[in-house]
């Protein structure tokens, strides 16, 4: 699909280190190399510390027309390049004896052992990226007949003679990486590797979920309804089918261990010191927060925050999103994100074909109305079956829907029944007696309304929406989205169109599912809110009450329908957001919606 | 996932002491003289050994890594105390 690359790129200087990805897994050298996409994990921080301490070098080596046949020299962290092959390589340490190089390459790991005389050899993308630094030494005039990778956990150093059998190999794999680039199309994931598990890039790569797709895309068996095929939209029991009959490995962590931070405190002030947000409130601080241990800075209203601590949070990639005191979102503070350009090429690309809007569309829109049903189903004290029969209706329509105004039409009557029947769903067991002045307030819910929301049940739900957008717009920046253009909600200003698509289905099952566990377990109770004029709205309490029950909503561990993994919310909205981007960038032609049993 | 660590620590000079303090402070919650209480992942693990690495005098000052298990759900099982009392955050969000 993707087939565009800037006509130079193909020409530039290809790092050693590069070569070794893709020897490793092209899929991993095409998200680094091409895409810019780096992730770390423990492995790739214990050797970029580890380098940190070699890098200290001064980066210096004797040229090869100086170097007498006697020098005996050690050089650290030299870079050179080949003219002749575009190569370049960062050299951990040279030693120079008897008139000849050897490169020696500090690996975290330790060696492999030869399945047949039982001998330590290194790696295969070690070995060519050592035969690149041999290639670069040669080309800059030295003679260099072998290298050294040193490993560091077993503190081992295995020889590598550089050859005329590795040089080869290492040429043609050099080739491949750039024709691989010059196409401009992801590789495959690889299958079932056990390389995979262990691989930093293996939540943005979705290794075998993306295979598992892709397998029943041959199958001519779609998971969920076919965007790109002109086949009537599949059956509800082809929705309905069951969890896959092979099992996917869960690669991805289950939750997310950084935990969202709100601040909600008018007049509060975000100072930085070391790697730490100082929460002030007038001079005293009122809390002091690690910046590697949130995952986003909510601001609710009138909050400071100093440049020092945008630029770390930026640094740390870590976003920071605004609203008014009300809870209206007003937008994100990123860092420079994923360079990935060819993600938003094809999303305004797509955007612009109806057909591919249309099909995906009605994915989203009968997804939300499955969920609506499913949380009716669940949740509602006495199931009106005749609601829930008119829900199933107005899914399958959805699904054949030949127009968005009809399916705009489908849901809106979705959405009336669901929500006339939404009372059925809060089941306060013993209402608090009045008290005074606070008894004007109550649960009952007749009807959703906004802007502004005239009863404290819409006043949660219509918080909950905007934080839940907050969510679904720092996903899609995430992953390399423009959160502006959807394919189903038309562009307006300031609207984040795709986090609003990609939000459908989620809304009952995140949204109003957090609003009901809000209310029925009184983390916000009748006294959490102030009427202003004809609108209702939450005290400062209650809103912290309210995003508890929300980010406790986020946390919880959910089976996911296609791949049968427990993951919590947080995760499946990214894991829905990037294989979305897969059927953008043509990799799957389905998109699975996400929909609960 | 991350784990609860104990990080305590004996420097045997004052200058290095305040130094280790101030970089234990990017990494945990300070709960007696010389002990952090920390949630590690194994990211931040090898962030904060390697810093105190750098550090710390390797033949006179010693730091000790006490692996209290998994962070979820520890609530009151793991660490009791007596005296002052000892709180535990252990809520899906932070909200000031």
């Amino acid at each position: 699909m993707a087939t565009v690359r800037e006509p130079d790129a193909a020409s530039d200087y290809l790092p050693a280190r590069m070569l070794n990805e893709f020897v490793y897994c092209p899929r991993l050298y095409f998200y680094e190399h091409v895409e810019g996409v780096f992730v770390h994990n423990r492995e790739t921080v214990e050797g970029a510390l580890r380098h940190a301490k070699l890098d200290d070098g001064k980066g210096e080596l004797t040229p090869a027309d100086e170097l007498a046949a006697d020098d005996k020299l050690h050089s650290r962290s030299v870079t050179l390049a080949s003219e002749t092959h575009r190569l370049i390589a960062k050299l951990d340490l040279i030693e120079v004896a008897g008139g000849a190089v050897v490169p020696v390459d500090y690996k975290r790991g330790s060696p492999r052992e030869d399945r047949k005389t039982g001998e330590l050899i290194a790696w295969d993308p070690e070995r060519v990226q050592l035969a690149v630094q041999g290639l670069v030494l040669r080309d800059n005039g030295y003679t260099c007949d072998e290298g050294v990778i040193y490993y560091v956990a077993t503190k081992q150093r295995i020889r590598v003679p550089i050859d005329d059998a590795l040089v080869a190999e290492t040429l043609a794999a050099m080739q491949a990486a750039r024709d691989v680039a010059a196409a401009g199309v992801i590789p495959p994931p690889l299958v079932d590797s056990p390389k995979c598990p262990r691989c930093s890039l293996v939540g943005v790569c979705l290794p075998d979920e993306t295979t598992s797709l892709r397998l029943h895309k041959t199958n001519g068996q779609p998971v969920q309804q076919t965007l790109f095929e002109v086949d009537p939209p599949l059956s509800a029991q082809a929705l309905d089918r069951p969890a896959e009959e092979e099992e996917i490995r869960r690669l991805v962590p289950a939750r997310d261990d950084l935990r969202p931070l709100y601040l909600n405190t008018q007049g509060l002030r975000v100072g930085k010191s070391g790697y730490v947000l100082k929460l002030q409130e007038k001079e005293t601080v009122v809390q002091e927060v690690r910046i590697n241990e949130i995952c986003q800075l909510n601001l609710m209203g009138n909050i400071q925050i100093t440049t020092q601590a945008v630029q770390a949070l930026c640094e740390q990639e870590t976003p920071i999103a605004y609203f008014s005191m009300g809870g209206w979102f007003y937008g994100v503070t990123h860092g420079l994100g994923v360079k990935n350009i060819y993600l938003r090429r094809e999303q305004f690309r797509l955007a612009d074909v109806p057909g591919f809007c249309l099909r995906l569309a009605r994915a989203l829109v009968a997804g939300k109305i499955r969920n609506q049903r499913t949380m009716l189903q669940r949740n509602h004290v006495e199931p009106p079956a005749s609601a829930l029969a008119f829900l199933k209706e107005m899914q399958l329509d959805a699904e054949r829907a030949e127009a968005f105004d009809v399916l705009l039409g489908i849901e809106g009557n979705a959405a009336r029944v669901y929500f006339q029947h939404f009372a059925g769903m809060i089941k306060l067991d013993d209402p608090i007696a009045p008290r005074g002045e606070a008894a004007d307030f109550n649960f009952d819910f007749r009807n959703r309304n906004r802007r502004p929301p005239r009863d404290p049940v819409n006043a949660l739900l219509s918080l909950a929406y905007s934080i839940l957008a907050k969510d679904l717009t720092i996903v899609s920046h995430t992953v390399g989205f423009d959160p502006y253009l959807g394919f189903y909600h038309q562009p307006r200003y300031g609207r984040p169109a795709l986090a609003l698509d990609l939000m459908e289905p989620f809304r009952p099952l995140i949204a109003d599912s957090a609003v009901l566990s809000a209310i029925n377990t009184r983390m916000v109770t009748d006294r959490d809110f102030v009427r202003a004029g004809e609108s209702v709205a939450l005290r400062p309490e209650g809103r912290k009450g309210f995003f508890r029950a929300y980010e406790q909503r986020m946390d919880t561990l959910v089976t996911h329908p296609i791949f049968g993994y427990r993951v919590n919310y947080r995760r499946v909205l990214e894991i829905q957001a990037r294989l979305l981007a897969r059927v953008l960038t043509g990799e799957l032609t389905t998109y699975p919606v996400f929909t609960t049993r | 996932m991350r784990n609860t660590f104990l990080v305590c620590y004996d420097i045997a000079d004052p200058k290095r002491l305040r130094k280790v303090f101030k970089t234990m402070r990017d990494f945990g919650d300070h709960l007696q003289y010389s002990i952090f209480e920390c949630q590690f992942n194994a990211i931040d693990l090898a962030r904060c050994r390697h810093a105190l690495g750098e550090l710390i005098k390797h033949n006179e000052d010693q730091v000790l890594f006490v692996d209290l298990g998994p962070t979820d759900g520890r609530s009151e099982r793991v660490i009791t105390a007596l005296g002052l009392p000892y709180t535990n955050l252990d809520a899906p969000c932070i909200v000031v």
